[in-house]
């Protein structure tokens, strides 16, 4: 089944109240009953510059953003053009402008899109304190379906601290666009539904990323400021403070990494969220992590690279350096949320995995899925909480060995406070005891261990979503990877829809690596596309070194911002069926 | 401590006179026991050898005042409220004052120095302190001290002269982290 | 007096560990070392609830060299592993202790912030103007014109790092300078240093006898302050101003600035009531 959607964009220079207004909108399709994502793209300006929010309502959970949008509304086009290649539009597609702005630029025009005059700064105009924004608002509604007592609720609890006034404005303004609407072009419109679809959350990945550390046990952060990490940030420190941890800002990336590690070897989980350059600065730390066996999260909300590159746009090219970017030697976990929800899901696990294991544990989002809010079935109740092996007691006549070789290789950890087992951990290679050493020996054999603890624990199922299309698995495969997991399951929909089978394996755990699971999932493909929004397509070199793939397997990967939409993926799997038929 | 001053340069009890020297005799094993490792983790074995014999005799030394000390409450003295003040004890060789290639002959003469030093100092109390139980142990505490200067003296007079040339090394030192 | 079962539960020994140092004898760190444990034992602190915490240099060897819980982590970063172990767990007495290059070099953003913070933390940093575990090249507190490093055959040029003027001004609470050639009195403002609560920073002159030789005769060019420390910074500036780094033996300056400690609002709060703020 494909999904019953509308896609809409509403755009606007500084000003104009667009990521407002998608908020607004937002908010009032969760009231109504809907599913919706929500992202947003803007210009560099720190106030003032253009921005979109881009939103997709549904009947049911929404996976991504889709191919092409049904409506734009721009409250007028100032610079609008930057936005067009992350603005798909369509012939079926319709523009709606303010007339008082001029013509549509001749940028969004490439594909013939439907056009509409509608004059929203004139209607605007006739209501004291109203605006554009909320009278696009009202025309939008009335396209699209959503009922106007759903934004009275949501207006009244937004508007609440500018006083009855101020809503009214708003709700007029809102009403005018929305009766004024009657004449436009139809757009698909979403039935109502019946509020019982069960319990639904509304939230954005960055916060599902604060959530799912706090349920793991993380009570202490670190962290600088840095886009588009920093809501997880935001959301963190208050929230923290309410369960006994605390945030601190501190210096600069090395300081985040290196009072976590400070923290956690103190015994209190511990983690930090950043982006490429900020985990470029943690790297030499994080092998101290692992050579001195803490514990530990990071959280790459990945943006596009190299260097400063896109701050505010997303991409996912930091597998390489979270994967191999540590010098040595350094076994450590690598594992990537695929959705706004799986956020919540992989960093909870990922706190669970890093103390398990006395290892560092990255955690791989992106900008796409942090920044994006979505209305989302309520997460389940996940039961991965933190636990680590500790040493509690000293051993009559024993010295404490901290890095003990085990079967696991995981070593009792003392806490300090604990009596008689005091010991230096260390980042310089050591023996058992902790002493450093320059040993052929004690090298290999903390290697071993560090090692074996990572390649031998039970991953379970969680260290890929594999899910097979409606009609079968068929011998087709899509690999891919976080955020352009989510088109490509509508692909895999689109593609069942059409009679087609599939099997879609999306890694939540990218390193270790697992051939042996995949090999059993990848039982009967014989042809698979590779998905990944890289330029240099790292997901598919990874995949190469360490999977056996099938025969045919080819590579789809593109470089950011611009996301894959779920048709593209489609083609890719109609052109690698035609190929082989 | 008290700092009445006219206290404050002798000793005229028995408890504050024990609790000095069990602190400078703990603190010279230990300092001749780490100077041994020292030499020893620098492949010096000739002069850990003699700090080594030091640490021995002050180890028997301490044995003895320990079990004098058992049957006596002593004071809590601060480190910096001794009356050395200010200065590590008498006995101790100073960290700063050896080097990896000290020879036999230096070693011996450090050790001289403070041995002597140990010596004046409990001759110092005898002198001066107003006790005479307080004298009649200060003055066998010194009288322990010559002893040792005397082995030193023993040690010194077999020192070879080739020692003293064994103080050139070939090899650079080393990078490590 | 205090009888010694009363209140002298530790000696100085009770907190050095079985394994022996590389320093190079005649290092003024054996000296640093020592007084450590003998203000441990002062202040009579069970070894299982002190923890030292270091980088990377000859200096920051001494976690494994005492019997307390060690940390010994990568270069430069020995303050912020030690904010975040002090921050997560305050009952700990929490030392840092490292060289000039780790400190103010590599690490010199980190002092800087830790200064500003002010978190309950006692920094020991062994200034011997070298590095030597890298055979002997330029700190940033050595001379302009030392020539002794191929490195910088002519001398760096540059003049070198203040580590109290700048401890001074971005906020340090506690300052002190002492030589390695006053063991006793070192141990007497390390205890000081522990207990004064917020930041403390005490610079010890520690020798480098491989290669820095002539720093021996620091013993004989140091000279003990004439003055005892003040409370006001500005006094404290002043003082600093005619400062050739060879005043030690005294605490410089004592700040009453409150440790940094972050509050919480409500820690009784649960899990379910941060969810229910997504629930629709």
């Amino acid at each position: 089944m494909t999904i019953n959607s509308v896609s809409l964009v509403i755009a606007g220079s500084g000003g104009a109240g667009v990521v407002t207004a998608g908020s607004l909108l937002l908010d009032a399709a969760a009231k109504a009953g809907w599913y919706a994502l929500m992202s947003r793209s803007s210009g560099p300006q720190i106030r003032g510059g253009e921005a979109a929010a881009m939103l997709r309502f549904a009947t049911e959970p929404v996976m991504s953003l889709d191919d092409s949008f049904h409506l734009l509304m721009a409250i007028d086009w100032d610079n609008i053009t930057r936005f067009s290649a992350e603005i798909p539009l369509t012939a079926a597609s319709l523009i709606v402008g303010d007339p008082a702005h001029g013509e549509a630029p001749a940028g969004l025009l490439g594909n013939n899109p439907r056009q509409a005059a509608f004059p929203m700064s004139e209607i605007a105009g006739r209501i004291e304190t109203g605006r554009p924004n909320m009278v696009a608002l009202g025309a939008i509604a009335a396209m699209i379906g959503l009922p106007p007592e759903a934004m009275q609720a949501v207006v009244e609890d937004n508007l609440k601290r500018k006083g009855q006034a101020a809503i009214d404005a708003s709700m007029a303004a809102f009403h005018a666009g929305f009766a004024a609407a009657a004449h436009l072009p139809a757009i698909p419109r979403l039935p109502a539904v019946a509020t019982s679809s069960g319990p639904r959350w509304s939230i954005t990945g960055n916060e599902a990323t604060g959530l799912g550390v706090i349920r793991g046990g993380v009570r202490f952060v670190a962290a600088y400021p840095i886009t588009p990490a920093t809501e997880v940030l935001e959301w963190l420190a208050p929230s923290l403070a309410k369960v006994g941890g605390m945030l601190v800002q501190a210096e600069d990336e090395l300081a985040s990494i290196n009072q976590i590690i400070g923290a956690s070897y103190g015994g209190v989980p511990a983690m930090t969220a950043t982006s490429g350059p900020g985990l470029s600065l943690m790297i030499e730390s994080l092998g101290l992590a692992v050579a001195a066996e803490v514990p530990l999260v990071v959280v790459d909300v990945m943006r596009v690279g190299p260097s400063t590159g896109i701050a505010t746009k997303s991409e996912q090219s930091d597998l390489n350096i979270a994967v191999y970017g540590l010098h040595g030697d350094a076994p450590h976990i690598v594992v990537a949320a695929n959705s706004v929800s799986d956020c919540l899901f992989t960093t909870q696990w990922a706190v669970h995995l890093a103390e398990a294991m006395q290892a560092p544990a990255l955690v791989l989002t992106d900008q796409a899925m942090g920044q994006a809010r979505a209305i989302l079935p309520k997460p389940a109740e996940l039961a991965f909480i933190g636990q680590r092996l500790t040493a509690t007691a000293a051993v009559e006549g024993e010295r404490y060995k901290r890095y003990a070789m085990t079967g696991s290789g995981v070593s009792p950890m003392a806490i300090p406070g604990t009596p008689g087992l005091a010991h230096t951990a260390d980042g310089l290679e050591h023996n058992e005891f902790g002493t450093p050493s320059s040993q052929a020996s004690d090298h290999l054999a903390q290697m071993d261990k560090r090692s074996r603890k990572i390649s031998q624990f039970n991953y379970g199922d969680h260290w890929a979503d594999i899910e097979d299309s409606e009609v079968g698995a068929g011998d087709t495969a899509i690999i891919t990877w976080g955020s352009s997991t989510g088109p490509a399951r509508e692909a895999l929909r689109r593609h069942a829809a059409a009679g087609g089978k599939a099997r879609l394996i999306s890694l939540r755990l990218i390193a270790p690596v697992q051939p042996e699971k995949m090999a059993v999932a990848l039982n009967g493909i014989k042809r698979a596309v590779v998905v990944e929004q890289s330029h240099s397509g790292q997901f598919h070199r990874m995949l190469r070194a360490f999977y056996d793939l099938p025969a045919k397997t080819v590579s789809l990967h593109q470089g950011g911002p611009l996301a894959f939409g779920p048709n593209q993926i489609l083609e890719q799997l109609n052109e690698l069926n035609a190929g082989s038929a | 401590m008290s700092d009445d001053p006219s206290n404050s340069e002798t000793i005229n009890t028995l408890p504050e006179l024990l609790a000095h020297a069990l602190a400078m005799e703990t603190e010279a094993a230990e300092r001749y026991g780490e100077l041994a490792d020292q030499m020893e983790t620098h492949r010096k074995a000739a002069v850990a050898k003699i700090f080594r014999r030091l640490e021995q005799a002050e180890k028997e030394h301490l044995g003895e005042l320990t079990e004098m000390c058992s049957k006596v409450d002593l004071p809590h003295i601060a480190p910096w409220d001794f009356k050395w003040r200010h200065n590590e004890s008498p006995e101790v060789i100073d960290f700063t004052k050896v080097h990896y290639q000290l020879s036999v002959r230096e070693a011996i003469l450090l050790a001289f120095e403070h041995e002597r030093k140990a010596a004046e100092f409990y001759a110092g109390i005898a002198q001066t302190t107003t006790d005479t139980e307080v004298q009649k142990l200060a003055r066998q505490f010194a009288a322990e001290e010559q002893q040792h200067i005397g082995w030193l003296e023993a040690w010194l007079a077999e020192c070879g002269p080739g020692d003293a040339l064994a103080t050139e090394d070939p090899d650079p030192p080393l990078c490590q982290e | 007096m205090e009888s010694c079962a009363q209140k002298k539960k530790y000696a100085a020994k009770d907190y050095k560990s079985e394994l022996k140092p590389i320093w190079c004898p005649g290092c003024g760190d054996y000296t640093v070392l020592n007084a450590i444990t003998r203000a441990l034992a002062e202040l009579a602190l069970p070894p299982e609830e002190v923890a030292v915490v270091s980088g990377i240099g000859c200096s920051s060897r001494i976690p494994a060299y005492t019997s307390v819980y060690g940390f010994h982590g990568v270069h430069g970063r020995a303050l912020p592993v030690a904010t975040g172990l002090k921050l997560a767990r305050p009952d700990l007495t929490v030392l840092v202790t490292g060289g000039d290059g780790d400190g103010f070099s590599i690490g010199g953003n980190h002092f800087l912030h830790a200064c500003r913070r002010n978190v309950d933390l006692t920094y020991i940093v062994m200034d011997n103007q070298v590095y030597g575990m890298t055979k002997g090249q330029a700190s940033p507190t050595t001379a302009p014109d030392w020539e002794g490093s191929k490195l910088t055959p002519e001398g760096t040029g540059i003049n070198p790092f203040q580590p109290l003027v700048v401890g001074l001004a971005a906020g340090a609470n506690f300052i002190a300078r002492v030589s390695s050639s006053d063991p006793i009195n070192m141990a007497k403002i390390m205890v000081e240093a522990i207990r004064h609560p917020g930041f403390s920073l005490v610079q010890v002159l520690s020798p480098c006898v491989t290669f820095r030789p002539e720093q021996q005769e620091w013993r004989d060019t140091v000279r003990t302050a004439v003055v005892d420390y003040t409370d006001d910074a500005a006094r404290a500036a002043r003082r600093l101003m005619t400062d050739d780094g060879f005043n030690v033996g005294k605490v410089l300056y004592k700040g009453s600035r409150p440790p940094f400690r972050p509050e919480f609002e409500n820690s009784n709060g649960s899990i379910a009531e941060l969810e229910a703020r997504f629930a629709l």
